[in-house]
């Protein structure tokens, strides 16, 4: 027994080590330099809370911030019922449905700034694939700017709709083979029709699956910014700015943009200020869930 | 009779719906793969949907001249020994926790798990990127592939799972026949483990492969060491604004293709390893 103590020390202290060294270390060296006033060379100075002064003064990370919502709100609210509707339909002996959810995961097996490139030459605003189709069909008459200040939104939107659909479809067809065959048969003996029975039975009956696949889509949508960095670079005019890339560029300034300096100690305040939103908005929806659970 | 109409309308929709998303989901991949192989002329003005010449050539020149066999060897270099390392760090790790009664089991297992849900974006890199400077390891890949390595908790959690499939009988039957704690992990466990890890290495070998933003950071200074992702994100806006959107869509099809065809044959893995990710 005593040998297979020491090899379960051995075994497990690769694992051990590195998590600690790359793991932990970095957070906890961004905690200690959110206090500092660092740029990166030089002596750092303690500088305490004014990192988080300035935090609150940073009209350019709360414009980030609000333009993380939207992002982050926009993709969900298609993502989740398109989804959801997609797992329903392919949860029923349908022929073909193997080949649809195939099809439906497809996307997500791709890197997100290869496929970025990708939409960029199906999006472009001069000479895309997209636009040279709506001429040739007539539907426009000027090419239509996917990427200008006024779509960029929408399109960084519509793209992360497309990378993200398959995987919550698999994961509420997970929470959906819970549950049971009869209860359906007895709602459609009632005269059930599809909409009910999804509103009021499929939705009820996902309880605890939905909330944690829904808890767990927001935070990888707040967290998301690989696509917009690749396609937009945040721009133009900033419109596409969330608070994630915001936060690269103050560690890794983007040359071709070039607005931001390093700034190691602002930057982990504002690291720490986004994991905070982030942890905020996921415990607001975990308590407004819990609430409206014990209203129904 | 009427019943089986109204069964048909009501289908319409559902057969609708599932055809358009079908589309919409294929369609950006199709466009990449067909604008691959066209012109850049045709590409960029041709509205059409099939090439008009087939320009097996373009990836030839993607190949040769926009560095992809750089950035290629660069990916198989990086996705391989992650793969490797990452499956060998989570079941020796994962064997000692779920075999073994040791002190400081669970505050490894804590540590883990909070490795998963913390995250503070970016702001990581930079320690990480130092420390691999301090050891001299930032002029290779070697830095990039034991950081990738070190994330390697969601691959702990998913080799245990598949420990609970494995009776605990077997080890001691294996120790009274003469066997150690090291030998049983290499003679009985691993053999047994391995449709598994198979699953498992899918998993890692596709984020190692897709990683963009560790790899860019990492050849900020030294573009020799661009992956796929990074070398192709490159062309968007470097310094070559010339760059013919072909090659680029040649280029992203070198980084899609392998995956498409591994897909095409094991998709239920590939799935098998989301649920199961989140499932912990």
């Amino acid at each position: 027994m005593h040998r297979s103590k020491l090899g379960a020390y051995l075994f497990s202290f690769p694992s051990f080590f590195l998590t600690v060294a790359l793991g932990l270390y970095p957070i906890v060296w961004a905690l200690r330099y959110m206090f500092f006033d660092y740029q990166g060379y030089g002596t750092p100075r303690f500088i305490g809370l004014d990192n988080f002064a300035r935090v609150g003064r940073d009209a350019e990370f709360w414009h980030s911030v609000g333009n993380t919502f939207v992002y982050a709100g926009g993709k969900l609210i298609i993502t989740l019922p398109l989804s959801l509707i997609l797992a329903v339909i392919l949860n029923r002996k349908l022929r073909g449905r193997h080949v649809f959810r195939a099809i439906f995961f497809l996307p997500t097996i791709f890197s997100a700034s290869v496929m970025s490139i990708v939409f960029y030459i199906v999006f472009n605003s001069y000479n895309g694939v997209i636009n040279q189709y709506l001429l040739k069909l007539g539907i426009v008459s000027a090419p239509v700017d996917w990427l200008g200040a006024g779509m960029a939104m929408l399109t960084t939107i519509i793209i992360a709709v497309w990378g993200a659909v398959g995987n919550y479809m698999l994961l509420f067809l997970a929470g959906l083979q819970s549950i049971p065959e009869d209860i359906y048969e007895a709602a459609s003996l009632d005269g059930v029709n599809p909409a009910q029975r999804l509103w009021y039975i499929t939705i009820p009956m996902l309880g605890p699956v939905l909330q944690m696949i829904v808890m767990l889509a927001i935070t990888v949508s707040l967290k998301g910014y690989e696509s917009i960095m690749v396609l937009t670079e945040g721009g133009p005019f900033g419109k596409t700015e969330v608070m994630y890339l915001y936060l690269y560029k103050l560690f890794f300034p983007l040359t071709t943009t070039g607005t931001s300096v390093q700034n190691i100690g602002y930057g982990s305040a504002v690291g720490f200020t986004t994991a905070v939103i982030v942890g905020l908005i996921t415990w607001m929806y975990f308590w407004m869930s819990k609430k409206l659970n014990s209203i129904y | 009779m009427s019943m089986s109409i109204r069964k048909i309308i009501l289908r319409i929709p559902v057969w609708l719906l599932l055809l358009t998303t079908s589309a919409l989901m294929l369609f950006p991949i199709i466009i990449a793969i067909l604008g691959s192989l066209k012109t850049n002329l045709e590409l960029t003005t041709g509205a059409t949907f099939l090439p008009s010449t087939w320009e097996f050539k373009n990836y030839l020149t993607a190949w040769t001249q926009a560095d992809f066999s750089a950035f290629t060897f660069n990916s198989l270099f990086v996705s391989v020994f992650v793969t490797v390392g990452t499956l060998l760090v989570a079941a020796m790790a994962a064997y000692a926790v779920d075999r073994v009664a040791f002190k400081g089991k669970r505050i490894y297992i804590l540590l883990q798990s909070f490795t998963l849900f913390i995250s503070i974006g970016a702001v990581v890199l930079r320690p990480q990127f130092d420390l691999m400077v301090s050891i001299g390891l930032q002029k290779s890949l070697w830095g990039v592939i034991i950081i990738l390595i070190s994330a390697h908790a969601t691959a702990f959690f998913m080799v245990i799972g598949f420990f609970r499939g494995i009776p605990k009988e077997l080890d001691e039957a294996a120790l009274i026949d003469g066997c150690n704690f090291y030998s049983i992990f290499w003679r009985i466990i691993l053999p047994l483990l391995r449709p598994a890890l198979a699953v498992v290495a899918l998993f890692t070998f596709r984020g190692a492969w897709n990683e963009y933003i560790l790899p860019l950071v990492f050849s900020l200074t030294r573009p020799e060491l661009q992956t796929l992702p990074v070398g192709l994100a490159g062309l968007r806006y470097g310094a070559g604004a010339a760059v013919e959107n072909q090659l680029m869509l040649a280029g992203a099809c070198i980084s899609i293709l392998p995956l498409l065809l591994v897909y095409l044959f094991a998709n239920r893995s590939f799935m098998q390893v989301n649920v199961g990710a989140v499932k912990g």
